[in-house]
């Protein structure tokens, strides 16, 4: 076995700052699947960039980084192109970002074989052609003429997968491809890489932040963190059995299934018959500008007692962040009743007067930290607005109100006047947390809340959250795609797919015995480590 | 897993880092030019209106730092007391069309029905009218001076700050922070006023300053054509225009010096405006 990317202490960092990455050292051989770990800042897009001479502009680097015995830190254009165009592929996180939206598919794949290697347009046609079957695209001759808004994001990672396949390359570099797709998508797209791979022999660098996927495809593992590599070895070792505390940190933080952990929270026994939140036949549709409709939720019934908590759990377009913005009348419903105590809402946008009336009952955490706060104005004013607003407090008082419920979720009377843009992105949701809070809700609708974060920083959020809930009685509507969050924070689980309900019903029943076939794939779809892959029954 | 773009905001950080050399200079010019029309009641060497036929159209140097016109008056201290009425227009339009303009925009973009269409074809419409052509029109109906182009511009550079503010309110009126303040039960016009309004001021700054720039032209102009500021009140307009005589009779100083003068302050005005929206561009990429 020959080593097909060797990376010895690479040094790399701009002049008069601490290095992005620190002597970093990893290899990849022939045929072997490799995954590179670690959380956002940790420096895996630079390193895998590096192996193809692709440097950030001003940066100084030492060390070694070659790809079949070329130093593609010193090579030449000429030599890098080549090794770009022959011996190593890059598949990256967006597929949209890296095609050209008004040329077609067919266009894509066929200009270099055209015009770099000489083929005839049909020569080329008939390789793309086979190309995209060979990646699971259905009718690969028709999707050659179409555009890429015509396809889904899935199909068109196994386009782009597809693109770096055609020209046979020898190093297969996988940044996050999977992480915007739905985990049902995600499922396929890595069966695809795992096939391709292992029939082709390629080596491959998959770069992950989630754990799960990594021990799900590669058989070693390189654990980052901030520029360096604290652990490494086979996957299954450094993940049932990791030396490093970081690494550690990481396989707790890592979001599992847990059934029964659910029913730490005891949903509240038939005390209070009237449910906090009622939702019945509720419906929302909207007109498209040309005409026509698009229903993104449908006739859904469910109901949220007090102090309960209930999972809304679907894909993208399941119409779950449209029920979300239901319950906290950013969206008016079309047909259908919702009742917040037993306050029915109005089929029309609500006045002023019901809004600030409704604020008190129900508030929302949105999904990124980085768009949901104001960024001109410090945290703890914005904190302190909310108390104003609320309840009737003086500019003084709303301050020590502020102060203090900012540092019940965690942030420093040091980061009172911070702006949000200082904050991190879990210190950020923590800020929006608090705001949320200032309000005294008795329902916290949660839309993906900690989705954008790193792994280690959602596990700090979600336990926050719910020690938040057991110390002030809080009903939550936790909003995710993520069936392991789902299953450690909520007694009661509804499962939605293109705007209906599918399931609904205890967590732990659901996650142990699905009723519903979407149910099912969705469970089967989450990664499985390698070793505890399950014999395929004939 | 959901993927999380972190987009930079629109118009919502500061300046920052140090200005470009260019910028600099531009700076320095605009402030010279300022500062010397501002005090030249105390600093210009003469009386910008004193006649002195014994001594027309000197050259620069000896008792006349720039020379005379045709005469005998002061020409450094016409240009610095001109640039009072000079600099004072275009400042007011740029203040007049920035606040009716955000108003407007503000409006156009938070009314997502009839109000803000209908508010978005007035825009089109001023859009199509020259500002010089109002500007005359203006003059028409309420007489020569600097009243009626004032007014006139002002009206003809509100679109150009309201399009930008409502097309800025239309985007920050869905990002999730303005959600936010919604779902927390703030009202409406403390939310747009008190929040979204200083979010968008950055942008539409450099807007308005480059605003200024065509204006200072564009009143020049109207003064240069007998329409603005009448003699023998001084501005460069009307200065370029008064010396049209002693230009034919090959003395070009007493027309070149108010000329450099506007091409100075519209070149620096420009450059300063550029580099803002540069910035708060960069910031968006």
């Amino acid at each position: 076995m020959s080593q097909l990317l060797q990376i010895e202490n690479f040094t790399l960092g701009f002049p008069g700052r601490p290095p992005l990455l620190d002597s970093v050292s990893l290899h990849v051989n022939d045929g072997e699947a490799v995954a590179l770990v670690g959380e956002s800042g940790s420096g895996k897009s630079l390193t895998t960039r590096a192996a193809l001479g692709l440097l950030p502009g001003g940066s100084e680097s030492s060390g070694l980084v070659s790809v079949q015995g070329l130093d593609t830190l010193t090579a030449s254009k000429q030599r890098l192109m080549e090794l770009r165009r022959r011996h190593a592929s890059m598949i990256f996180q967006d597929p949209r970002a890296g095609i050209n939206p008004v040329r077609t598919v067919g266009d894509f794949l066929t200009e270099t074989l055209v015009r770099l290697d000489g083929l005839s347009r049909a020569e080329a046609t008939e390789r793309a052609v086979a190309q995209l079957e060979q990646v699971g695209l259905r009718r690969a001759g028709g999707l050659m003429d179409q555009h890429p808004h015509q396809l889904s994001g899935g199909m068109l990672q196994r386009v782009m997968i597809a693109a770096a396949l055609l020209n046979s390359p020898d190093l297969l570099l996988c940044d996050e491809p999977t992480t915007a797709q739905d985990v049902t998508t995600q499922a396929g797209i890595v069966k695809l890489l795992r096939e391709e791979q292992q029939s082709r022999g390629m080596g491959m660098l998959f770069i992950t932040h989630d754990l799960n996927l990594a021990a799900s495809l590669c058989e070693r593992v390189y654990v980052l963190r901030r520029g360096e590599v604290v652990e490494h070895g086979p996957t299954r070792t450094v993940f049932l059995t990791p030396e490093q505390d970081y690494t550690r940190q990481l396989v707790e933080a890592t979001p599992v299934i847990e059934t029964g952990a659910g029913s730490s929270v005891a949903a509240v026994p038939g005390l209070d018959p009237t449910p906090l939140l009622k939702v019945s036949g509720l419906s929302k549709t909207y007109q498209l500008p040309r005409g026509g409709t698009v229903t993104a939720l449908e006739g859904a019934d469910f109901s949220l007692p007090e102090g309960g908590s209930l999972g809304i759990v679907g894909e993208s377009g399941s119409g779950k962040s449209t029920l979300a913005r239901l319950v906290v009348a950013l969206e008016t419903p079309t047909s259908g009743e919702l009742t917040l105590r037993d306050i029915p809402r109005p089929q029309r946008p609500l006045r002023a007067s019901e809004r600030k009336a409704l604020a008190k009952e129900v508030q929302i955490v949105f999904q990124d930290p980085y768009l949901s706060l104001d960024p001109r104005i410090p945290v703890g004013n914005a904190v302190a607005d909310v108390f104003r607003l609320h309840q009737k407090q003086g500019r003084k008082e709303a301050k020590e109100s502020s102060r203090s419920l900012l540092g019940r979720v965690g942030i420093g009377p040091e980061r009172f006047d911070a702006l949000p843009r200082a904050l991190s992105g879990g210190q950020r949701q923590r800020v929006a947390l608090a705001k949320a809070l200032a309000a005294r809700p008795r329902l916290l609708v949660l839309d993906e809340a900690t989705s954008a974060l790193d792994v280690s920083v959602q596990a700090q959020v979600l336990e926050l959250v719910e020690e938040l809930r057991d110390q002030l009685g809080l009903t939550i509507l936790f909003v995710t795609h993520d069936l392991a969050v789902v299953s450690r924070l909520c007694s009661e689980v509804v499962v939605m797919h293109q705007g209906r309900i599918v399931e609904q019903g205890p967590t732990a029943r659901i996650l142990e015995d699905p009723g519903d076939h979407y149910t099912r794939n969705l469970i089967a779809s989450r990664p499985r480590p390698l070793w505890d892959a399950e014999p395929v029954t004939a | 897993m959901t993927l999380a773009i972190h987009l930079p905001q629109a118009g919502l950080r500061r300046y920052g880092s140090l200005l470009s050399p260019m910028a600099w200079g531009a700076l320095a010019v605009a402030a010279v030019v300022v500062l010397l029309s501002l005090f030249a009641p105390v600093l210009a060497p003469y009386d910008p209106d004193y006649v002195d036929l014994n001594n027309v159209l000197a050259g620069p140097g000896g008792q006349h730092l720039l020379g005379t016109d045709a005469l005998g008056r002061d020409l450094l201290s016409r240009l610095m007391h001109g640039g009072r009425t000079s600099l004072l227009g275009p400042t007011i339009v740029v203040i007049g069309s920035t606040v009716l303009g955000l108003l407007l925009g503000l409006v156009a973009g938070w009314s997502e029905g009839w109000l803000g269409k209908v508010l978005g074809r007035l825009f089109d419409l001023l859009f199509a009218f020259p500002a010089l052509l109002m500007a005359m029109l203006a003059i028409a109906l309420f007489g020569k001076g600097l009243f009626a182009p004032i007014l006139a511009m002002t009206i003809a550079y509100v679109p150009y700050v309201a399009r930008l503010a409502q097309s800025l309110v239309v985007a920050e009126r869905s990002r999730p922070y303005v959600q936010a303040y919604r779902v927390l039960g703030f009202r409406t016009p403390w939310v747009v006023l008190g929040r979204v309004l200083p979010n968008l001021i950055p942008t539409v700054g450099a807007q308005s300053t480059l605003n200024f720039g065509y204006v200072l032209a564009d009143l020049a102009a109207l003064s240069f054509i007998g329409l603005g500021v009448q003699p023998p009140t001084s501005d460069w307009g009307a200065m370029i225009e008064e010396s049209r005589g002693a230009l034919l009779g090959g003395h070009i100083l007493p027309a070149f010096w108010p000329a450099l003068v506007v091409v100075l302050v519209v070149v620096a005005v420009n450059v300063i405006g550029e580099e803002l929206s540069d910035r708060i561009g960069g910031k968006l990429s």
